[in-house]
């Protein structure tokens, strides 16, 4: 791909990703009466596009199951460490240590 | 917090209580920094290996602002694929982004057009998160709004900067550090801490379970699958009490006094 075509590829993209980044808030901006159903299910949007996105990552690779090791042993620790301290730092400092024994370690 | 004062000075026109605001949102997102700047640097790195054009690269992370769905477009790039599948594919890993717009629409709705506008482009996963775990602190819509851009702005600018830096240093992490755990592990350490209800839960535990069930599907439509069943079956979870372990403050309409101290911890 030339570049000019691969600028264009990544503007179609930025300007496609911003309609969509911008869709909802101009629908819903109005309303000033939001079902509580509606509610709802919104207040559930941010847990389960990121239970998702982890699901992908690390249960995943490229589309097929990763094979059980350090990845899954360092997020159980993050999981662990979150659901203790409840906070977001503490977990990214803990699951990122927790990584780096592992793979020293030799798994 | 002490109540605003119109006798304090402004600073290129932004009062004390606005840079109080932006500043406790920056609290809040900046655990999740260090993860956006490997991410922007493993991004660099790639656009360095595929041999694309170091400002083309740079342009995409400006104007994007959605790594996964840049590294998807590079990696059509890099296989040859037509241009529209390029951008199809981008757009469909973004279609998660649709449904943060419509959980910020009541969270934004009260902001001026131009606040709107702006702040969409800068709605990354961790920025609308903490913008929608933490609105209900801030009542009021112009406190609110400079709360959002002190940490969407800063965490967009630093992953920015870390594909600059890798698109000049190149592939300098070594791929047996397998910087890849740093998505999971990111969005691990914004996802469990916020997780208190039942609903939650179910939304979470279901969302899992399709994404690797679809796993099959073309184009990494199995996380949107995934995202929109555990929203779907989520919401037919009755939930208790909202206000049980977040403290009642938040729930109650008022803004906590010590606002900066609660930001601290992030995530919750």
């Amino acid at each position: 791909m030339s570049t000019l075509t691969t600028f264009l590829v990544f503007t179609a993209a930025a300007i496609g990703t911003y309609l969509i980044r911008i869709s909802g808030i101009v629908i819903f901006g109005r309303e000033r009466y939001i079902p509580p159903r509606v509610e709802k299910a919104l207040h559930l949007v941010g847990p389960a596009a990121m239970a998702a996105i982890v699901a992908n990552s690390l249960l995943l690779d490229e589309g097929a199951w990763r094979g059980f090791g350090a990845w899954h042993l360092a997020a159980l620790v993050a999981v662990g460490v979150a659901l203790w301290r409840r906070s977001s730092g503490v977990t990214m400092a803990a699951g990122a240590v927790a990584f780096a024994a592992l793979l020293l370690s030799g798994l | 917090m002490t109540p605003p004062s119109p006798a304090r000075r402004t600073v290129l026109g932004i009062a004390p209580q606005q840079r109080s605001d932006a500043w406790a949102g920056l609290k809040a997102i900046a655990p999740l920094m260090p993860g956006s700047v490997l991410f922007g640097m493993a991004f660099g790195a790639l656009i360095r290996v595929a041999g694309i054009d170091p400002w083309v690269g740079s342009y995409a992370s400006v104007s994007v602002v959605a790594g996964a769905s840049q590294i998807a477009i590079v990696e059509a790039v890099r296989s040859n694929a037509p241009a529209v599948i390029a951008v199809l594919t981008a757009l469909v890993i973004n279609a998660r982004f649709a449904l943060y717009s419509a959980a910020l629409a009541p969270v934004f709705a009260s902001f001026p057009r131009r606040w709107k506008l702006g702040l969409a482009h800068l709605m990354t996963d961790q920025a609308a998160v903490i913008s929608l775990e933490h609105a209900d602190r801030y009542p009021d819509p112009v406190r609110r709004r400079w709360f959002i851009v002190g940490g969407a702005l800063p965490f967009v600018i630093v992953w920015v900067m870390g594909s600059v830096a890798g698109i000049v240093l190149g592939p300098v992490i070594p791929d047996a550090w397998q910087i890849g755990f740093i998505v999971p592990l990111m969005f691990l350490a914004v996802l469990v801490p916020g997780l208190h209800d039942a609903p939650g839960v179910v939304a979470v535990a279901v969302s899992t379970l399709v994404v690797v069930l679809a796993k099959d599907l073309p184009w990494g439509l199995n996380v949107l699958a995934g995202a929109l069943a555990g929203i779907a079956v989520g919401s037919f979870v009755p939930s208790r009490s909202r206000d049980d372990a977040s403290g009642t403050a938040a729930s109650d309409g008022r803004v906590p006094d010590d606002g900066l101290a609660h930001d601290a911890g992030a995530g919750e």
